[in-house]
């Protein structure tokens, strides 16, 4: 079927762009690294980690990231079969040590900051998504068991798998419970010694199972008998697929077993598994935190779903942000058509693409694009580091940083992985016909970065979590803080020299959504509630545009302080100089949009609700 | 096995395009810096020496990596403290008042202090690619000396069976230790490096990674500074570059309409045939 494929890394980054978040735009330097939780780290351990990981990315999972995909994964003998070389790169991963970066020192990490973890993410996703997700899932399962696990559940199993000993997988969806989790039939059945009897079915797991590490602790939401219906009721279970006693020694099989991979459009490499829990009556799971936390499943979830949304939308950046790499190498490099100066003159010297003005127009789009839904990651993860520091030094300022991460998380999760697809697909566009063959690598991204917008919660789910909840959280206080922040930008900048036009943009953007969120609030007062999710999405979306492009402009302020100082032929001229540029473009070209988009709300227009189903068509 | 290691930080060769002359001189601003590769291959051919395969926690032996050079260039050192070196020599100096008279003088001085077995140097920096270093140290201190080392295996860490890489194939030689030794680019594969005390598994091929949890402890690792001056009387560098020049662009192609013009332009203009 497929052709061999090489093992050649074609993942690209640019460390340049995580120093200057890190350093330049948000001062990890004075607001983090300062602080004694942090003692470790200086800014000479975070470059170097982040070159060293770079450096791994690019020599061990980024030559598989095509394997994975020709190959896939098979079921042999009832058990998962990896791509080639990935129980390698498993092995070497935990090696190095890299996905324990910001794991607390007391489970086996590093205890790095957040932010730093969340680079460290995106090199690992971008390089190859499918592999990151076994070790992904492994540490978001392990640390679901850190906050809520008694101490013998996390000296059984979380250590072992923070050390890539045992791998982990996270069990929510079922046939009948996707989108709506409180549905799931998996049923647990005490045995009266603090076990349960798990029996169920779930589908789509990632990773359900594989042979990348000796054993696979999945954690299983289920009802026990007599729980209420609805997540209320749920109940998050520790299920190993080999049970192990009390020292860690693996024994008897538990009964868990995967009925069928899932044939993808993309991730290929990662086993979508469904997965049999107790079909023979012998599967036996301990609740997270044993008897005391029945009925808590979903809450536990809860916290663990900021860090699994967060990392979904740095998967998009991830893999936007190579394929946008990898466009912008090919248009320097594909010579076609001549310069539109010479348009009359057929004999015109054949000048590379990256000269004309629509291959201009779609790579400056990526670049701002993925840019800015970086730094709106980071900002969300820089606010979480602070969250953590002040956490009772300075409860209200504490209590500010935890409101914008909850705020922001579904605009990182639904934003950046639609944005993704976008660029991807813009990727491949710059290419032309090259970029649709498997030749160059831009294909695949688009086809693995579109799962980001349905998993961990689909981008409907995430924008009515933000109308629904996040806007009124804290009785609007959060919401309030951040249209503040924005707004002190705005009122700073809006005379600038260079980019005060772009800021003005900015403005009008903000008030529109302003309008956009009280119109909002008046549909639930007036009793027009079935508008809010018919224009959710879009309000996700006006108000991801603002946060970006307040974020884009803060680096274009930067970037102009900072050039006059900088040599010509400095590479930081050139990069400076970008900032600029892709914050202007996507202040003339984006923002304005979100005052259009404003006035679709206003129109309050349903067809989309009125029309009748069967005259969706006649098929 | 005590083992120094010399390291050089060259300006990154895959941004080797960047490059600029100014007044014929190098302008080296914004240049990014990486260690030799040579340099690395050495670093790693001393851990691979010193690594005690029964246990992996225990080192049988100290590598000790130094740089003459700027207070930057401990980036460098770093970098060798996390994949494994045990501790680090800087010999302050600006890289304009370098040859590599000087820096193999510098180094024979620590040597002087440091008694080490065995030194290990990268076969050239590439950068000047000028292949002195080496020679000149084992000269300085009258050691015996093993050049462009493709294999190496200790005997009994008193003597070494250096495979050296030359035309036509490898010539071995053993040498007494203490001695000086070049390492070339075949000495990073799986098996070109061995000692009675060598783990029972191959090694990847290449240098190895720096795992994060010895990067975090490189801070700890120890790190000291000389003067130059304070190690050699004579600090003036033989060599004294009068200018540089970047070498001219490549002209641009030509089409030609057909095998006959093509022949006819290689004999007339080219005079190749
Ligand atoms: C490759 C892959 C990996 C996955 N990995 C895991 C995993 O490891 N663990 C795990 O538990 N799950 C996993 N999932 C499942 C994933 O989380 C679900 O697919 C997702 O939550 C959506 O559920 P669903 O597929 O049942 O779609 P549905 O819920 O049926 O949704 C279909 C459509 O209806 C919309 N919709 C649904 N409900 C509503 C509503 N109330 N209001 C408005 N619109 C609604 C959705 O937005 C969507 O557009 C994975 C899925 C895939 C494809």
């Amino acid at each position: 079927m497929s052709k061999v494929v090489q093992a050649i890394n074609r993942y690209k980054a640019d460390l340049r762009e995580f120093e200057f978040l890190l350093f330049e735009q948000f001062n990890l330097r004075t607001d983090i690294l300062a602080s004694d939780l942090y003692e470790a780290w200086g800014e000479d351990e975070i470059r170097t980690s982040l070159a060293e990981c770079y450096r791994f990315v690019k020599e061990v999972t980024g030559p598989l990231n095509a394997i994975g995909d020709a190959e896939g994964c098979k079921i042999v003998d009832g058990r998962i079969k990896t791509p080639t070389g990935f129980k390698n790169a498993w092995n070497k991963l935990y090696e190095a040590g890299w996905r324990g970066i910001s794991v607390k020192p007391e489970f086996g990490g590093a205890g790095a900051p957040y932010a730093i973890m969340v680079m460290v993410e995106e090199l690992l996703s971008g390089s190859n998504t499918a592999f990151a997700m076994y070790p992904g899932l492994c540490a978001g399962a392990a640390e679901v068991m850190m906050h809520f696990a008694t101490d013998e559940q996390k000296a059984l199993f979380v250590i072992r798998m923070i050390k890539g000993e045992w791998g982990g997988t996270m069990c929510l969806t079922e046939p009948s419970a996707g989108s709506d989790v409180g549905s799931s039939r998996t049923t647990a059945r005490p045995l009266g010694d603090g076990t349960y009897a798990i029996a169920g079915t779930k589908i789509y797991i990632s990773g359900g199972d594989h042979d990348l590490a000796e054993n696979v602790i999945h954690l299983v939401l289920a009802r026990v008998d007599g729980a209420p219906a609805g997540t209320k009721g749920l109940t998050l279970f520790i299920v190993p697929r080999i049970r192990p006693n009390a020292e860690g020694l693996l024994g008897e099989f538990n009964d868990v077993s995967v009925g069928a991979i899932e044939h993808k459009m993309g991730i290929n490499g990662s086993a979508t598994c469904v997965v049999n829990f107790g079909e023979n009556g012998q599967c036996i799971g301990t609740p997270v935190g044993g008897d005391a936390r029945l009925n808590q499943g979903m809450s536990q979830m809860f916290v663990m779903m900021n860090g699994a949304r967060i990392a979904v939308g740095i998967q998009g950046v991830a893999v936007a942000s190579s394929a946008y790499l990898n466009a912008l190498d090919y248009a320097k490099d594909r010579k076609q058509g001549s310069s539109i100066a010479n348009w009359k003159d057929a004999t015109a010297p054949r000048v590379a693409i990256i000269e004309h003005a629509d291959v201009r127009r779609m790579l400056i789009d990526m670049k701002a694009r993925v840019e800015g839904c970086r730094a709106l990651a980071i900002k969300l993860a820089y606010h979480q580091d602070m969250a953590i520091i002040l956490k009772g030094k300075d409860d209200e300022a504490s209590a500010y940083h935890i409101g914008q991460v909850d705020l922001l998380v579904p605009l990182v999760k639904a934003y950046s992985s639609d944005q993704a697809f976008r660029v991807c697909e813009t990727a491949i566009q710059v290419y032309g016909g090259a970029g649709y063959t498997r030749d160059y690598p831009v294909e695949q991204s688009c086809r693995d970065s579109k799962i980001f917008s349905i998993y961990e919660g689909t981008n409907h789910i995430q924008a009515m979590d933000l109308v629904g909840r996040k806007l009124g959280q804290r009785g609007g206080a959060n919401t309030q803080a951040f249209i503040g922040d924005v707004a002190k930008f705005v009122a700073a900048h809006s005379e600038h020299p260079r980019i005060g036009g772009a800021v003005k943009q900015l403005a009008a953007a903000q008030e529109a959504l302003a309008g956009s969120a009280m119109k909002l609030l008046y549909w639930f007062q007036a009793g027009k509630v079935q508008q809010v999710p018919l224009q959710a999405n879009r309000f996700l979306e006006m108000m991801s545009e603002v946060a970006v492009g307040w974020l884009l402009l803060e680096q274009a302020v930067i970037a102009h302080t900072k050039l006059p100082d900088v040599a010509e032929g400095h590479p930081d001229h050139a990069f400076y100089t970008g900032k600029l540029f892709a914050a202007e473009y996507y202040a003339h070209n984006v923002l304005p949009g979100v005052a259009f988009k404003a006035s679709l709300l206003d129109n309050e227009n349903t067809s989309a609700i009125d029309i009748p189903d069967a005259a969706f068509a006649t098929v | 096995m005590k083992i120094l290691v010399p390291l050089k930080r060259v300006a990154d060769p895959d941004n080797a395009n960047k490059v600029k002359v100014t007044a014929g001189k190098l302008d080296t601003t914004g240049m990014q810096w990486k260690p030799n590769p040579f340099d690395e291959y050495a670093v790693e051919t001393a851990l691979r020496l010193t690594e005690n395969g029964a246990s992996t926690k225990v080192r049988l032996g100290e590598v000790i990596v130094l740089t003459v050079g700027p207070k930057e260039a401990e980036t460098q050192l770093r970098g060798a403290l996390a994949t494994g070196a045990d501790r680090a020599i800087r010999i302050d100096a600006t890289d304009d008042d370098l040859d590599g008279d000087v820096v193999a003088r510098a180094i024979r001085a620590v040597v002087e202090k440091e008694k080490p077995d065995l030194i290990l140097v990268g076969k050239q920096a590439v950068d000047g690619d000028s292949n002195q270093v080496g020679q000149l140290l084992a000269e300085y201190l009258g050691w015996p000396q093993a050049t462009f080392a493709g294999t190496i295996k200790s005997e009994g860490d008193t003597a070494l069976l250096v495979g050296r890489e030359v035309d036509g194939g490898t010539l071995t030689l053993r040498v007494t230790l203490p001695a000086v030794v070049s390492v070339d680019l075949r000495i990073v594969a799986p098996t070109s490096v061995s000692s009675k005390h060598s783990p029972t598994h191959t090694y990847a091929d290449g240098v190895r990674f720096a795992a994060l949890m010895a990067i975090m402890a490189a801070k700890k690792k120890p790190m000291v500074e000389f003067k130059l001056s304070e190690l050699v009387s004579d600090a003036a560098a033989k060599i004294a570059y009068t200018t540089h020049e970047l070498p001219p662009p490549r002209k641009a192609g030509i089409k030609v309409k057909d095998v006959a013009e093509l022949v006819d332009k290689l004999r007339n203009e080219a005079r190749v045939v």
